[in-house]
C-alpha cells in the first residue's frame, strides 16, 4: 500500500505539472476526473491482490468523502444571490450609495479601500461567497461597467486586491473557517485555542499581503503581461455628452430594497442572530426574498450561476478524495519528513518549505490539502516526533494557515483567482504571480512573526512585554514590507521587453523573498540561532524555486492555425 | 489544379486549416472548433463523460446521506473545530470531523480508523461544531450501519481487525466484533 500512494501522488504531481505548462491540451476538470479514474482503477487492483474485492469496492466510497461540500454549495449560493442583485438592479442602488460616498471625508480612495477588505471583514467561511456577489460592482466601476470612475489599470489593481482579500479570508472565518483546523489541533495545549487563536495573524497578514497583491498587480504583472487584459480604458475623445452619461447612475426603489436584502443577508449570515445555521442556508434564502419582493424571475438568477469554478472544484475534491483513499498523502506527509534529514535543511528548512506546501501546489480550494497536512503538522510537534515545541508548532501552524487558505487564488485548477481574472477580463494565470508573491513573502512570515510577539501575549495577558511586542510587530512588518516593496520596484524597472529574461529576472526576485521568509520564518520559531536560520532561508529558497517556477511566462493563448 | 490536389492528400486527416474557417471580418476567422484552440479539449465527448462523471458523483455524495438517513452529514462544513473538543471526549476521540465525512459517503475504513465504534454518543463535541450538527446523532447511525455491514459481510477483515487492536471499539459492539474475528481465525 505504501507505494501504490507514491504512485498516485506521481501520478497527479506529474499530471498537474504537464496541465499547468500546457502539454496536455484538456480542460483542467478532464484531466482531474481522468486522473481520479486512473488512480481508482491502480488502487483497486492493488486492494484486490492484497484485501480482497470487498476493499475494492469499498474505494469509491472513500473517493466521495474527498469531496468538500461546502465551498461548492458556498459558491453556488453565492453567485445565486448576486445574480438575483444584479437581476432586480441593487447593483446600481451600490453604485448610487459608492457615488455618495466618494464625495464624504473618506472620498473614493477611502471607499475602495473598505470594499477591498469587505471580504476579510466579513469572514464568510468560503470568500467566493463574497466574491460572486461583489465582483460583478467593482467591474461596474470601470468605463465598460458603466461608472467610469477608474482606468484600466486601477481597476485591474482592485478587483485583483478584492479577488486576493477574499481567497483568503475563508482562513480567520469564526463560522466554519479554514484556520479552525488549525486551532481545534492546537487546543491540546493552549485551553482557549479554539476562540480564534489563529484568526488575528491571519487576519493582519491578509490586510498587508492584499496591499502589497495591489502594488505588485500594478508594478510587475501589469509589466510582464501588458497585452492580456482586455479591459477597456475610457477612449479619450469620448463626446462631453456620453461622458456625462457613463457617470450618472440611478436605481429605482426595488434595487435599494434587494441591496437591502442583500445586506441583511450577510450580516444573519456572519453574526447568526437566529441561531446556527448554514451561511448557504440565509443566503438562498435571501435570494428568494429578492425573488419575492423584487419581482425576479428564477431564470435572472439562474443566469448568474457559472458552473466552470464548481466543476473544476468538484473535479479537484475527487482527484484529492483518490490521493487520500490511496495513501498518496500519506506518501507526501513521508516525503517532507525525511526532508528534516538532509543537513543543509534540517527540521527549520523543512518547516520552511512545509509551510508553503499549499502555496507550492495550489488546489482549487485550500481544505484538501489543509485536512490532510495540518494532521502531519501537529504530529511533528510534542504529540508525537518531538521536533518543536507547542509554541514553536503554533508560530509554524500560523504562517502554514495563511498561506494554506490564500492558496485557491493562484489554484488554475478552478481556484478562486479564476474569478477575478475573469472579472478583469484577463487571461488565465495573470494573477498568479501576484498572489504566490505575496503568500509566500509577505503572509507566512508575518502570520509567524504575529502569532510569537503579539497572540501569545493576548493568550496569556498578564505578559508584561506587550508594548515592547507591538513596537517589535511594527518593526518586523516595516522591514519585510520595505525589503519586499523596494525589491519590487527594481525588478518593475529592470523589465523589459524580453518576456524569458523578465520571467527570469521575477524568478530571481521569488528566490531571495522566499529565502528571506523562511529566514523570518526560522528567526520566530528558532529565534537567533544562526544554523536554524541558515536551514530556514535554504528551505525558503527551494520552496521558492517551486513557486516561482510556476508562474507562467506569457498568458496569451497560442493558436493553432495547421 | 495538381498543386491544389497534392496540398489536399497532405493534408492529415481531421486537420481544420486557418483558411477553411469562416470569416469574420475581411482577414479575421472565426476559429469554429474548439479544437482549433490549443488550450481546449482534444474531444468534446471525453469533456462531456468528465462533466457527466463529476454531476454524477454530487449526486451521490448527496444522495448517500439522504439514503444511509444521515442527511445532516451534508451540512458540515468540514472545519474541523470539533477537534477542539480534545480531552472532552471522555474517550479521546481525536478526529470528529473525520467521522463525519465517513458517515456522510459510507466509508467504514475512515471511521473505523478514526474511532467511530469507540464513540459512546454523549455528545460532548456537538458544542465545538459551528453548526451545531447533532454528532451523536451521526455518529450513532454510522456505528449501526457499520456493525449491519460488519454482519453483511460488507467490510473488510482488516479494518475490524486494526479497530480491534488499536482499542477503537466500545462495549456495545465489542462482542460482536470479538465473535466475528474468531470466526475469521477459524476459517
Amino acid at each position: 500500500m505504501e507505494y501504490l500512494g507514491y504512485i498516485t501522488l506521481t501520478i497527479f504531481v506529474v499530471t498537474m505539472v504537464l496541465t499547468l505548462f500546457r502539454k496536455i491540451n484538456l480542460p483542467v476538470q478532464t484531466v482531474l476526473v481522468l486522473v481520479s479514474i486512473v488512480s481508482l482503477i491502480i488502487g483497486a487492483v492493488f486492494r484486490i491482490v492484497s484485501e480482497g474485492l470487498n476493499s475494492a469496492i469499498l474505494l469509491p466510497n472513500e473517493m466521495i468523502g474527498g469531496i468538500i461540500l461546502h465551498p461548492i454549495t458556498a459558491l453556488l449560493g453565492g453567485l445565486f444571490l448576486a445574480g438575483a442583485l444584479d437581476a432586480t438592479q441593487g447593483f446600481d442602488a451600490l453604485k448610487v450609495i459608492i457615488d455618495k460616498l466618494k464625495k464624504t471625508p473618506i472620498g473614493l480612495t477611502g471607499t475602495l479601500v473598505i470594499l477591498i477588505n469587505l471580504p476579510v471583514i466579513a469572514s464568510l467561511p468560503c470568500g467566493r461567497i463574497i466574491a460572486a456577489a461583489l465582483l460583478p460592482l467593482l467591474f461596474a466601476f470601470g468605463y465598460e461597467g458603466g461608472m467610469g470612475i477608474l482606468t484600466k489599470t486601477q481597476l485591474v489593481v482592485l478587483i485583483g486586491a478584492f479577488t486576493r482579500n477574499a481567497m483568503g479570508s475563508c482562513g480567520p472565518s469564526p463560522i466554519g473557517g479554514v484556520g479552525q483546523i488549525g486551532e481545534g489541533f492546537l487546543g491540546a495545549f493552549f485551553p482557549t485555542a479554539s476562540e480564534g487563536i489563529l484568526r488575528s495573524p491571519q487576519a493582519f497578514s491578509l490586510i498587508i499581503g492584499t496591499a502589497m497583491t495591489a502594488l505588485f498587480l500594478k508594478i510587475i504583472s501589469e509589466k510582464l503581461y501588458p497585452d492580456d487584459v482586455s479591459l477597456r480604458d475610457r477612449p479619450e475623445n469620448l463626446p462631453k455628452q456620453e461622458q456625462t452619461k457613463i457617470s450618472a447612475v440611478s436605481s429605482p426603489f426595488r434595487g435599494y430594497l434587494s441591496l437591502i436584502i442583500f445586506v441583511a443577508s450577510l450580516l444573519i449570515a456572519i453574526f447568526q442572530p437566529f441561531g446556527k445555521m448554514p451561511v448557504q442556508t440565509v443566503i438562498v434564502a435571501g435570494a428568494i426574498l429578492i425573488i419575492i419582493l423584487c419581482r425576479a424571475s428564477i431564470q435572472d438568477l439562474m443566469n448568474g450561476i457559472i458552473l466552470l469554478p464548481v466543476t473544476a472544484m468538484a473535479s479537484g475534491f475527487m482527484a484529492a478524495g483518490v490521493l487520500a483513499a490511496t495513501g498518496g498523502f500519506d506518501a507526501l506527509g513521508v516525503i517532507l519528513k525525511s526532508l528534516s534529514t538532509i543537513q543543509i535543511l534540517g527540521v527549520a528548512g523543512m518547516l520552511a518549505i512545509f509551510v508553503q506546501m499549499q502555496t507550492i501546489l495550489p488546489l482549487s480550494c485550500s481544505r484538501i490539502l489543509t485536512a490532510a497536512l495540518v494532521p502531519v503538522l501537529y504530529l511533528f510537534g510534542p504529540a508525537k516526533f518531538n521536533m518543536v515545541t507547542w509554541p514553536q508548532l503554533a508560530i509554524v501552524m500560523a504562517a502554514y494557515i495563511i498561506n494554506a487558505t490564500t492558496s485557491c487564488g493562484p489554484s488554475p485548477l478552478g481556484g478562486g483567482g479564476t474569478m477575478g481574472e475573469g472579472q478583469m477580463r484577463a487571461e488565465s494565470g495573470f494573477i498568479k504571480g501576484a498572489y504566490t508573491y505575496t503568500a509566500m513573502a509577505v503572509m507566512a512570515p508575518l502570520a509567524a512573526i504575529y502569532m510569537k510577539f503579539m497572540n501569545f501575549t493576548v493568550f496569556s495577558p498578564d505578559n508584561p512585554e506587550f508594548s515592547q511586542n507591538i513596537l517589535t510587530i511594527i518593526i518586523y512588518t516595516a522591514v519585510i514590507i520595505g525589503v519586499s516593496a523596494g525589491m519590487m520596484a527594481f525588478v518593475s524597472r529592470m523589465a523589459g521587453e524580453n518576456s524569458a529574461y523578465n520571467w527570469r529576472l521575477q524568478l530571481i526576485y521569488f528566490l531571495i523573498s522566499g529565502g528571506i521568509a523562511g529566514a523570518v520564518l526560522s528567526l520566530a520559531v528558532y529565534e537567533l540561532k544562526v544554523l536554524e536560520i541558515v536551514q530556514g532561508f535554504v528551505g525558503g529558497l527551494i520552496a521558492a524555486f517551486l513557486i516561482g517556477v510556476m508562474v507562467p511566462k506569457t498568458l496569451s493563448v497560442v493558436r493553432k492555425t495547421t | 489544379m495538381d498543386k491544389d490536389k497534392t496540398n489536399q492528400e497532405k493534408k492529415p486527416i481531421g486537420a481544420r486549416w486557418e483558411e477553411d474557417q469562416p470569416l469574420v471580418m475581411p482577414g479575421i476567422r472565426r476559429f469554429q472548433f474548439f479544437t482549433n484552440v490549443d488550450d481546449r479539449a482534444l474531444t468534446k465527448n471525453l469533456n462531456r463523460l468528465a462533466m457527466f462523471g463529476i454531476a454524477t458523483v454530487l449526486a451521490v455524495d448527496v444522495g448517500k446521506a439522504v439514503v444511509n438517513k444521515n442527511p445532516q452529514t451534508i451540512y458540515c462544513y468540514e472545519c474541523r473545530a470539533c477537534y477542539s473538543t480534545q480531552d472532552k471526549c471522555p474517550v479521546g476521540i481525536q478526529y470528529q470531523a473525520e467521522l463525519v465525512v465517513a458517515a456522510r459517503v459510507s466509508d467504514y475504513d475512515r471511521f473505523c480508523r478514526n474511532g467511530g465504534l469507540k464513540c459512546i454518543r454523549c455528545g460532548s463535541c456537538q458544542s465545538f461544531c459551528v453548526q451545531y450538527l447533532n454528532l451523536a446523532q451521526i455518529f450513532g447511525t454510522m456505528q449501526q450501519q457499520t456493525m449491519k455491514a460488519l454482519r453483511t459481510g460488507k467490510i473488510p477483515e482488516r479494518i475490524i481487525r486494526n479497530a480491534f487492536r488499536n482499542g477503537l471499539i466500545n462495549r456495545d459492539f465489542i462482542d460482536e466484533v470479538t465473535e466475528f474475528l474468531n470466526k475469521g481465525d477459524s476459517v
